[in-house]
């Protein structure tokens, strides 16, 4: 109760609440674009170089290598449910599902973020190696959900002017996995000597950076709740909200096979559970362009996203402090 | 002043580096890119402020050239639109430097 309350009442999710409701109530503030997406850019590389710092310290070992593998497996496997989930309790197309699907396996960043002060918050330690994890749990729902969809009758076939080649640029050389892998390279490399000189930049602002950052997630949120909730029926909308529970379970049982520490355990579960909304729509509108990214969006930054700041940061952490408590 | 088309493209984009690729196929000597701020169609609003991915932006492509290259470019463009959001009308225009386009 303590964990839930400290997490609502936590200067981020209450700066999220602020811009999702002034944008449900049709507000025109705005946070502007290029200034919102150096905020991304700057989180993404403080959160890398503490990683990379923390791998510096040895803490990359077999266990985490085990984790790493369990990760990747769970993000191919996950897009698989989700897509079985949503053609038997929804109405949505074969590609709308494979590329809904696509995002319940991948991650979000900035809810991976929030975990990270809400475990710091609620007195867990956290290996660095887990940034790697993110990273790596970006990309195997996109090739898995492509399989999906190549399968079915949702087959992208051949688009005039497409190249072999922009789909693995986009996956492989998108913003959040450069910028996530190369500052955890940076980190190791220069380690806490190096992380000394970027402190001031990179440590003590980023908790007010995280609240600007939320406040505009908020916003986006909002807008895109307000302008495409007309797409989603009952059974997407119950999706958003039971597909992280679904994907948290599985996460906590990889956790408790690689007897992870709780604050790990909390991580890899809100990774799980969280869906993306960065990577994951650029992958889509190139692979599957016929899916319609009012329902993707709508559904991973208007539901699950909110779901996932709000009830599923407490609920993650008290599910990774009881598989903890239950392998001791 | 001479004649020429004036094709205008309103696309995803994400898509648009495949339509620019398309104009340059069909011999156009040129095309502009412009970003759209926000609309209504297929029954959705869409503005750029809602997607951190940028995935949903749209972007405007203006494109002048002679009746067989725009033509020619039309054909392409007609298939990339089967797949990709977008709406695109082609009009007559006149320019004052017809060796350009």
């Amino acid at each position: 109760m303590d964990i839930a309350l400290g997490t609502l009442l936590s200067p981020i999710v209450l700066f999220f609440l602020l811009g999702l409701v002034v944008a449900l109530l049709r507000s025109q503030m705005t946070i502007p674009e290029a200034f919102a997406k150096g905020l991304a850019i700057y989180l993404m590389m403080s959160i890398g170089l503490k990683g990379g710092v923390a791998i510096s310290k040895g803490d990359l070992g077999w266990d985490a290598g085990f984790v790493m593998i369990s990760a990747i497996a769970l993000s191919f496997l996950l897009p698989v449910i989700a897509y079985a989930l949503l053609r038997t309790t929804t109405r949505l197309s074969e590609v709308d599902a494979a590329a809904t699907a696509a995002h319940y396996g991948s991650i979000s960043i900035v809810t991976f973020v929030a975990a990270g002060q809400a475990t710091a918050a609620a007195g867990l330690e956290t290996s660095g190696y887990l940034v790697a994890v993110a990273a790596l749990m970006e990309v195997p729902a996109i090739i898995s959900a492509l399989i999906i969809a190549q399968r079915g009758a949702a087959q992208p076939g051949s688009v005039a002017g497409s190249d072999r080649g922009e789909l693995a640029r986009e996956v492989l050389l998108n913003a959040s996995v450069v910028v996530l892998l190369g500052s955890l390279l940076i980190g190791w490399v220069t380690g806490e000597a190096g992380m000394k000189t970027v402190a001031p930049f990179f440590v003590e602002p980023f908790q007010g950076v995280l609240c600007l950052f939320l406040l505009d997630m908020g916003l986006s949120a909002g807008r895109g709740l307000r302008n495409g909730w007309r797409q989603l029926g009952p059974g997407t909308i119950a999706f958003g909200v039971y597909m992280p529970l679904v994907s948290a379970s599985l996460a906590a049982g990889v956790a408790a096979l690689n007897e992870m520490g709780p604050g790990d355990a909390a991580l890899l579960i809100t990774l799980a559970a969280s869906a993306s909304y960065i990577a994951v729509p650029a992958a889509m509108r190139l692979a599957l362009p016929k899916a319609k990214p009012s329902i993707y969006l709508t559904l991973s930054l208007g539901i699950t996203f909110p779901f996932n700041l709000i009830v599923g940061l407490p609920l993650y952490i008290w599910l990774a402090n009881a598989i903890s408590a239950g392998a001791a | 002043m001479h004649s020429r088309l004036r094709l205008e493209l309103i696309i995803e984009r994400m898509a648009a580096p495949r339509a620019c690729k398309l104009l340059e196929a069909a011999g156009l000597t040129g095309y502009t890119v412009l970003p759209a701020i926000s609309g209504f169609g297929g029954e959705t609003r869409w503005s750029r402020d809602t997607d951190m991915s940028a995935s949903s932006d749209m972007v405007v492509v203006i494109s002048i050239g002679a009746e067989a290259q725009v033509h020619a470019a039309l054909n392409q463009l007609e298939n990339l639109l089967g797949s990709h959001i977008g709406v695109l009308s082609v009009g007559e225009v006149q320019v004052l430097r017809p060796g350009r386009f």
